[in-house]
């Protein structure tokens, strides 16, 4: 294998590696304020991707704004549904939160996938380019469309971490992620930052929706497979650690496409790949108990 | 204050008793109506884990066909009532869709399904219970490979269409054949049967295993296009949404179809009405089957199904949809020879079908040799096309095997450089 190979594939890698990201930096944020992993992610995602769609064929938005739209309605679907199914977690009368948080988005997973099936039909859907056609760097082939969502997520993680690192608001963030009680004292009224948290968790799913429609289509189901890999990505970086998703995201990106790529037996690679993302989760684990950012993890909490 | 309290006592018990009356005579309805009807059963996907899309196309054919044959007058003079059941393409969903089907609602026979692996489970429970099955559309050998006298096929096995495959691939000249197989009991049966032909004709090949829910296949598209010498053929052994990416992805990383790679998917998803959508340019040359009669050879009944279907449901129907479609009106034509809805009658009913539907003449084979021949429809129609214009239908692509029903002189039209 030469070194063009390698090249070509740890390309293909990082792209899909910034979108896992893309998507898992999302769970993490919900997961940091709320403490809860959120199962129906992968259904914001699809229903991401489902609303751009409809907003670029229906009322002929082209493909960016239409993203920027699908950010914005699923944010409003995503802070709706939490002031509706999540409050009970802030009770003091719940006794099972984790269980219950467990539940509600297992729940609301399969519901939105059935509602999809029902109002989006079964067929699978593809919107238009966001740029048509492909881009060379020598014998590496990238269509536009990867390019465009490499970049963009890119751009979406690094707003995210200015948001998060320079903003009050962010901070504010922050300061519920590490105590509760402590935001209170200081005025920060933590029942609005869950459901903002949970809001831009939502839109942050729905922009990888959005990039990732003309790539992979749409599918009332396509939410299933990034619900597993998101919630791999989140313990591979440390459940809470925003930082430590993007890492892990890009790295599960790049491990699953190199194992595709170079493992031995190529009748076998391709149906192994989920599998070694999970063997890559596993052997951090053995090591980093707390996965790859754990300290940052600990102080998140 | 007492008096007050009593009154709403009766009132209430006025009310139970009230709705008590409403419900007994509401269910006495339902028995009654019950009666009247003679119950039939549909299982297949309808939604994820399953192959929901075409799932979808399958029920409303039989929805088609159960309110053609209630309009004629039903069955026996009674009309039919169908019960669909949703099996999300798990067996463990199947066995308990059958056993509702035959333990809660009664019915004399059981027709649909996508999913081998799903419809080996169901038939499990209907042949224990000496009820009546029709394989709609699952394709793996051992389906009527069991020999279950209740197990009857209309779809054709994929010893008649992965054996077309084969010898299409031999006789078109291919050599070096990289192929991507989805990990089900379809995808293994048509592994079984293709690398055989391919291993007697001398074409080499390579064949790599895939989760059917995958839908990043680059890494592997780059890897096959690293092999040397190079790939003259990407065959697609898959059923799943992921097939339409797995051909973009294919195409837009200029593997195939090229001047020097071909491509060929097979499982349906390349004759779904959103296929185009998908692929777009992606999908011009590329070979899939049609499990139908080809379009030159339709008949009355084709022909009116297609209208109907058009009309019903503003879409063109799929050749899994003529299958459902049929098969209902295969199990009807039982009932109603039969005479009875008695499952052993029935069973020697459906044995002696000779019935003209959507796709030809049907018949099952009683031989047992092979063993998957025991009550498979052996004229099952299969043609590989080959489209040759974008956003064609699979009915109007030019056929390219078996040669007999050809409808163009080529046996592979080539892309240009």
């Amino acid at each position: 294998m030469s070194w063009n190979y390698l090249f070509i594939q740890a390309a293909n890698g990082l792209v899909i590696g910034v979108i896992y990201a893309l998507i898992a930096v999302g769970v993490t944020l919900i997961f940091s304020i709320l403490k809860i992993v959120n199962f129906a992610h992968g259904d914001l995602y699809m229903l991401g991707g489902y609303c751009a769609y409809y907003v670029i064929t229906l009322l002929g938005v082209p493909p960016l704004a239409a993203m920027f739209l699908s950010m914005a309605a699923l944010f409003t679907l995503a802070v709706a549904l939490e002031r509706t199914m999540l409050t009970p977690l802030y009770s003091d009368r719940t006794e099972r939160k984790d269980e219950y948080g467990l539940i509600v988005t297992f729940g609301l997973a399969f519901f939105l996938r059935n509602v999809a099936i029902i109002a989006f039909g079964p067929f699978p859907l593809k919107p238009p380019s966001f740029i048509s056609g492909v881009t060379r760097f020598g014998s590496l082939v990238l269509t536009n469309d990867r390019l465009f969502a490499g970049g963009t997520g890119l751009l979406l993680i690094a707003a995210l971490l200015y948001f998060m690192h320079r903003t009050i608001w962010g901070q504010a963030l922050d300061a519920v992620s590490q105590s509760r009680e402590s935001a209170a004292i200081v005025g920060i009224n933590a029942q609005r930052f869950n459901s903002f948290a949970f809001g831009v968790g939502a839109a942050l799913a729905a922009a990888a929706g959005a990039l990732i429609a003309p790539i992979f289509s749409l599918a009332p189901d396509m939410g299933v497979l990034p619900n597993i890999q998101a919630y791999v990505i989140v313990i591979l970086g440390g459940m809470g650690s925003v930082i430590g998703s993007i890492i892990a995201g890009i790295t599960l990106g790049e491990s699953e496409g190199l194992f595709t790529a170079f493992f031995p037996d190529a009748t076998r690679a391709l149906a192994y790949t989920n599998a070694f993302g999970v063997l890559v989760l596993m052997i951090v684990l053995i090591f980093r108990p707390t996965g790859l950012f754990g300290r940052r993890h600990l102080r998140m909490e | 204050m007492r008096a007050k309290g009593r009154w709403h006592a009766a009132g209430r018990l006025a009310l139970v008793i009230g709705g008590l009356g409403i419900a007994s005579a509401l269910l006495l309805g339902v028995e009654a109506r019950a009666a009247d009807t003679i119950k039939v059963g549909w299982v297949g996907p309808l939604s994820p884990p399953g192959g929901y899309a075409e799932g979808a196309l399958m029920k409303q054919a039989t929805q088609l066909a159960i309110e053609e044959i209630n309009a004629k007058g039903g069955v026996l003079g009674k009309k039919l009532e169908c019960f669909y059941e949703d099996t999300r393409g798990q067996p463990e969903e199947g066995t308990a869709a059958a056993q509702r089907l035959i333990s809660q609602d009664h019915v004399v026979g059981i027709t649909g399904e996508f999913h081998s692996s799903v419809f080996l489970a169901e038939m499990e429970v209907a042949h224990a219970a000496g009820v009546p099955i029709i394989a709609v559309d699952v394709w793996a050998l051992k389906i009527t490979g069991k020999g279950y006298p209740e197990v009857f096929r209309v779809a054709p096995n994929q010893a008649l269409i992965a054996a077309k495959y084969g010898d299409w691939l031999a006789a078109a000249g291919f050599k070096n054949v990289a192929i991507i197989v989805e990990k089900t009991d379809g995808g293994q049966s048509a592994r079984d049967v293709l690398l055989p032909i391919l291993d007697k004709n001398k074409v080499h090949y390579d064949i790599v295993g895939s989760d059917p829910n995958a839908t990043e296949f680059t890494a592997q598209i780059e890897r096959f296009k690293s092999n040397n010498p190079p790939y003259d053929f990407f065959m697609t052994i898959f059923s799943e949404a992921g097939a339409y990416p797995m051909v973009s992805q294919s195409y837009t990383l200029g593997f195939a179809p090229t001047a020097h790679t071909g491509i060929g998917n097979t499982g349906g998803p390349a004759v779904d009405p959103t296929f185009w959508e998908n692929v777009k340019d992606g999908g011009k040359y590329l070979v899939t089957e049609i499990v139908g009669l080809p379009k030159n050879a339709w008949n009355d009944k084709t022909k009116g199904f297609v209208a109907a279907f058009k009309k019903k449901y503003n879409t063109t129907p799929s050749p899994q949809a003529v299958e459902n479609y049929d098969a209902m009106y295969i199990l009807a034509e039982a009932i109603e020879h039969a005479k009875s809805t008695d499952g052993k009658a029935l069973v020697a009913a459906l044995e002696k079908t000779h019935w003209l539907g959507g796709r030809g003449m049907y018949s099952f084979s009683t031989s047992h040799d092979p063993d998957w021949a025991y009550h498979q429809f052996m004229a099952a129609p299969v043609a590989l096309v080959q489209y040759d214009k974008v956003g064609q239908e699979a009915d109007d692509a030019p056929i390219i095997w078996p040669r007999n029903i050809a409808t163009v002189k080529y046996m592979y039209n080539k892309p240009p450089k």
